[in-house]
């Protein structure tokens, strides 16, 4: 079998492996629920049986989330780290997720009507994730070393959240407890109803994603060999940004900031398939970003009885581990 | 490929070149001291900095107006070193210079393939296809970098100081390459290059920088070790 075959072959078992997980996401919630019941809730629904509506309104969402959430803040990482040509970049550690806590602080506390309603909260996700990736950009013209770059991603951070304590402790009560669910990372917090406007929007920036995989390709070269190769790196480095932006900013108003999964997966994928070659990373963070967060969830789910733990904890503290034992081995070979 | 009245630099002029035609099945070297503008005359040719005034043109198309994409397919360009990319392989990194021509996938066709493998066979490189290229000696990995850019079928393939960091022997495989590759595919080559003696030996003709006037002096015929060291090297 050739390489490219059995990378191929791997991205489907993985594709495989999604629905079991799926299987395994629903039968860890906390209130057991049977197979039959699932599929009356899509078939037979009764708006009076609760049975029904955790299935509808609750586990069903929630996993589709936590695919959505795992596979798009991967694929922004992977871009990220092209991008950038730094394996440590990703849209956490460059402060993209904290354009979005801050803009979202700002529409939720200031009071404003129009900003509190769903529209108002994604909008401002967007567009301050959308802002912190084109100073970021901004900034790479002029400092070229990636770790630079990272401090400056870093600083963008603190001092983004440093404004926030200032907003939380100029605000009222209860637009401070929403920011305060809001900023601790869940997936819970999606209704089946917002799920279609999210999948679209989900949708849109990942297929924009898949259409630049040529560039992106040329890009691990460096900028100046993808442009000698023919690419136009301005309108390649913006639509990396708007993708990354929109990817983020929806992902981010919906379940918070969820760090680390941007930096961790994309950096699991190279280790696994052993290539740069887009058509593969691509995909395969996407499949990878989707299970590994599941997998997150269920581990929220489970412990739930015992002690209520954030999303946000649960992907560092598995993800450190694993990432620092892939890179561990990889050195030791 | 035709260059009258040149004027290169960034804001002052550095050089200038009063005429010069590249052409193919040629090698062309460049020498100068350092600081002298080798690297930014290269660039400049390869239209990745805007020229003072003058022309360059091409089948008496003027250089300036065609569009990025064009340009790649034109011409190639070699750093001095590669320093290898982890987790990429050797054939990937040399099929990439066939992305002027793949589709909007980047997907290889068949006779892209076939000319990937053409690239490594011409190189001599062909043991090193399934390697990762960090795992490459810097030698073998200026060879692969020059298996890239006649993947990329330019007729102009411009390297800047290909020899810098290789030893003895590299240095010669690599430039005894480039002397093949110009005759046997009639490509015109065009590099830097501070090996003096290897210069004489490897190239048709010599571009010199002075050291004392920035003057750019074009020689066909054969010269001497101490005519290149008076020129380029004396203060």
């Amino acid at each position: 079998m050739t390489r490219q075959k059995q990378n191929k072959f791997l991205l489907l078992l993985l594709l495989v492996i999604l629905p079991i997980a799926f299987v395994c996401h629903f039968a860890a919630g906390e209130i057991s629920i049977s197979w039959s019941i699932f599929s009356d809730a899509w078939f037979f629904f009764d708006s009076s049986n609760t049975e029904h509506i955790i299935v509808r309104e609750f586990r069903f969402p929630r996993f589709i989330m936590a695919c959505l959430a795992g596979s798009a803040l991967s694929v922004c990482g992977l871009m990220m780290q092209t991008l950038f040509n730094n394996p440590l970049a990703g849209p956490y550690i460059l402060g993209i997720n904290s354009g979005s806590s801050l803009f979202v602080a700002i529409s939720l506390m200031t009071g404003i009507s129009i900003f509190q309603s769903d529209f108002g909260l994604v909008s401002s996700a967007l567009i301050g994730a959308f802002i912190f990736g084109l100073i970021i950009l901004a900034i790479s013209f002029k400092v070229k070393q990636g770790v630079s770059l990272l401090l400056i991603g870093l600083m963008l951070g603190s001092f983004s959240s440093a404004l926030v304590s200032v907003i939380q402790y100029l605000s009222e009560a209860n637009s401070l407890k929403m920011f305060t669910m809001w900023i601790m990372g869940s997936l819970q917090e999606v209704e089946s109803g917002q799920l279609p406007f999210i999948s679209v929007l989900f949708l849109f920036g990942m297929l924009g994603s898949f259409f630049i995989i040529k560039p992106l390709n040329a890009f691990v070269l460096g900028e100046t060999e993808a442009e000698l190769l023919g690419i136009s790196i301005r309108k390649i480095r913006l639509l990396i940004i708007v993708f990354t932006a929109l990817l983020t900013g929806l992902i981010t108003a919906y379940c918070g900031p969820i760090a680390f999964i941007g930096l961790a997966v994309p950096n699991l994928v190279k280790i696994i398939f052993k290539t740069q070659d887009h058509r593969i990373l691509l995909p395969a963070s996407l499949i990878i970003g989707a299970l590994f967060l599941v997998l997150c969830d269920i581990i929220v789910q489970l412990t739930a009885p015992w002690i209520p733990l954030p999303i946000n904890a649960v992907t560092s503290l598995i993800g450190a581990p694993m990432v620092i034992y892939f890179i561990v081995k990889r050195l030791a070979q | 490929m035709r260059i009258k009245n040149l004027h290169i630099g960034y804001i002052k002029t550095l050089l200038e070149i009063e005429e010069l035609n590249l052409e193919p099945g040629k090698v062309y070297s460049l020498i100068g001291a350092n600081g002298r503008g080798k690297t930014t005359l290269m660039k400049t040719l390869i239209g990745q900095i805007p020229s003072l005034s003058g022309q360059m043109t091409f089948n008496e198309k003027d250089l300036t107006t065609l569009l990025s994409l064009d340009k790649s397919k034109l011409f190639g360009f070699v750093n001095s070193r590669f320093a290898g990319v982890s987790y990429m392989r050797a054939k990937e990194y040399v099929a990439l210079g066939r992305s002027p021509y793949t589709n909007a996938f980047g997907r290889l066709s068949a006779i892209d393939e076939a000319i990937v493998d053409q690239s490594f066979a011409t190189m001599e490189i062909e043991h090193l296809a399934d390697k990762f290229t960090e795992e490459l000696s810097d030698g073998e990995r200026q060879m692969l970098a020059i298996a890239k850019v006649l993947a990329q079928e330019t007729k102009y393939i411009f390297l800047d100081e290909p020899t810098a960091f290789l030893d003895y022997s590299n240095k010669k495989k690599v430039l005894e390459m480039l002397m093949k590759i110009a005759r046997e595919e009639n490509k015109c080559v065009f590099y830097s290059s501070h090996d003096l003696e290897m210069v004489l030996e490897f190239s048709d003709v010599k571009i010199c920088i002075a050291k004392e006037n920035n003057q750019v002096s074009i020689n066909s015929a054969r010269l001497d070790l101490n005519f290149l060291l008076n020129i380029c090297f004396q203060d």
